[in-house]
């Protein structure tokens, strides 16, 4: 008996990889996603460059889904969703809804990629008051505006004189709850300071942080690039409050902690640094697949550092931002793994079954 | 009370002067080789000196000059900058940085524009600046004295008493007196005077010292001028 094929959710970066390497390898893949175009969130929230290298995300996504489209191992399935699934590892029947009605697939192992969802900086705090002031951005709208190779300030539509990035907005907080670090936001936070400053020179950037996390080669090629060759200041201090100056102009207020000192600084655009939340997406599989979420609500993994992919479920894996923070290293590895596990289940299915 | 980093005493001081100052600074060759980017994570205090004895940061020198913050640069020009002992033990920096670099230059752009501070800085060294500048050479081992420097502390007392000995122990000529070591050689002193002259050095001396350039304008000038030299140092 032939191996069953794959079923991946989610064509963002991680499922568009664990695709590819299924078929690479000579495994069939059906990859379901529900917008109707692969990409994830790259592509969906309008990135301009991806972090670190500075890559066209729009390019580099469309050339992630030419690796998969066409290839006629793989099963690609837009604007379509997995409502239910039954059976074990080996031999799932999962139903998909798509534009062409439900169909019932049946698929030997399953990858869930189905990624994060940004935090919502009104959602629980207003104190930055990003619903409140035009000004107030988050990487995603600077990112959107990075896109258009404009950086104008919303409320006045001239380019800004100064800007500030404020770190861990949504992470590391045991107020909101999302105790963890989201791990892209300083080097995202770091780039886009560069694009600022590239677009708008006259333009001073200030990043304030509690601490900058920047892993392995994000130093040199994002953290000290912005600091030594645009002069973006990183400050240490966290803001505590937004309010607006007589002028109009927004006002930060912190602590300069490395001076000693309190602080209070005109801004003309402030920029929250907000992290990674669970998409709904994950939420949603993992209800469908009948796995456990961990404290987070982010898919729950069991195997430690060693195994980022297994999840409480026999022949189900997860890969990429489903599990928890990750940057695209860590998305397209995760995902590679994910595949190799999940090509175990089906080959060995395979052999049990010609026995 | 430590030193006022608000930037209030300066207040009346216009921002173009504290920028022209911190451009003079920034313009110099050597600028570039003494600071990248700072991390503000205190290794240069950890190492300094000067830090555990007066209220002095190498780290917000190197700070304040990469967040290009005039206001503040001007604070320390003003201040900090004559806390350091220029030992340079700040240089563990793992960015490469020097903030003692970067203070040796803002001492020579404070000298050079005469601010209060370099003067009151260099006030009480005017007797070793003129001896250094008209001799070539200041202190020798017989004035370690018991009475001769106070300030130097009590210590001084005991060294003097085998000073003899202790100079004998170390290997080069220590062993000159005020009599031999301020009887420099002619050509030596013709050299010392043309090169101070030459680089700008009495003219640093005139902005922060007036008084002490006239009179080795004096000494200078005639000593050159009986060697066959037609140098005037207006």
């Amino acid at each position: 008996m032939s191996e069953r094929p794959i079923l991946v959710v989610g064509g963002g970066p991680a499922g568009m990889e664990a695709t590819r390497g299924l078929a690479a390898a000579g495994y069939r893949a059906v990859l379901v996603e529900k917008r109707d175009e692969l990409g994830g969130t790259p592509v969906s929230g309008s990135y301009a460059a991806l972090t670190p290298d500075f890559r066209d995300a729009g390019e580099a996504m469309a050339e992630m889904a030419a690796t998969i489209q066409g290839d006629p191992l793989v099963d690609i399935r837009t604007g379509s969703r997995v409502t239910d699934a039954s059976g074990q590892a080996g031999a799932f029947a999962v139903t998909v809804e798509g534009p062409g009605g439900s169909e019932q697939l049946e698929v030997g192992a399953v990858i869930l990629a189905t990624g994060f969802q940004h935090f919502d900086p009104g959602r629980e705090t207003q104190q930055y008051g990003y619903y409140e002031y035009d000004d107030v951005l988050t990487l995603v709208d600077l990112e959107r505006m990075l896109k258009t190779g404009q950086v104008l300030v919303p409320s006045t539509g001239k380019p800004p004189e100064r800007l500030c990035f404020i770190q861990c907005v949504g992470s590391r907080d045991r107020q909101i709850g999302n105790e963890y670090c989201s791990k892209v936001c300083c080097g995202v936070a770091a780039k886009e300071s560069i694009e600022v400053r590239k677009l708008v020179p006259d333009c001073r950037v200030f990043v304030f942080y509690i601490d900058m996390r920047m892993y392995g080669y994000w130093e040199p090629q994002i953290y000290w690039v912005s600091q030594e060759q645009h002069h973006v200041n990183y400050i240490k201090g966290i803001a505590t409050q937004i309010t607006r100056t007589k002028d109009g102009r927004l006002l930060v207020r912190g602590e300069d902690t490395t001076m000693g000192r309190p602080m209070e600084v005109p801004m003309d655009m402030v920029v929250l640094s907000v992290g990674m939340e669970p998409s709904p997406g994950t939420i949603e599989m993992a209800g469908v697949f009948g796995l456990a979420l961990n404290k987070y609500r982010f898919i729950d993994t069991l195997g430690g550092a060693l195994d980022t992919v297994t999840t409480s479920v026999p022949g189900i894996f997860a890969c990429g931002a489903a599990t928890g923070p990750a940057d695209l290293e860590d998305s397209v590895s995760s995902a590679a793994a994910a595949a190799m596990k999940a090509i175990g289940v089906v080959r060995r299915a395979a052999l049990a079954g010609s026995t | 009370m430590g030193l006022d980093l608000s930037g209030r005493q300066y207040a009346n001081v216009p921002l173009q002067e504290k920028q022209r100052l911190f451009d003079e600074v920034k313009a110099d060759l050597r600028y570039d080789d003494y600071l990248f980017g700072c991390y503000e994570c205190g290794i240069c205090v950890a190492a300094c000196p000067s830090a555990r004895f007066y209220d002095f940061s190498p780290r917000k020198i190197a700070q304040t000059m990469a967040r290009e913050d005039v206001d503040l640069f001007y604070v320390m020009l003003n201040d900090s900058v004559w806390d350091c002992s220029q030992c340079f033990s700040c240089d563990v920096c793992p960015r490469k940085n020097s903030p003692g670099g970067l203070i040796t230059l803002m001492r020579e752009v404070a000298v050079k524009n005469g601010l209060p501070s370099a003067q009151q800085a260099l006030e009480g060294y005017g007797r070793v600046v003129y001896k250094i500048m008209a001799t070539g050479t200041q202190v020798s081992p017989d004035m370690l004295q018991d009475n001769a420097f106070p300030d130097w502390g009590p210590h001084v007392k005991d060294i003097s008493q085998n000073l003899d000995v202790w100079r004998r122990a170390l290997p080069p000529d220590t062993m000159h007196t005020t009599e031999t070591s301020w009887r420099v050689d002619d050509k030596t002193i013709h050299e010392l005077y043309l090169i101070w002259h030459m680089t700008g050095v009495m003219d640093m001396i005139k902005e922060v010292d007036e008084g002490l350039f006239m009179i080795l304008q004096d000494v200078m000038e005639e000593r050159l001028e009986d060697a066959g030299y037609d140098v005037s140092f207006d």
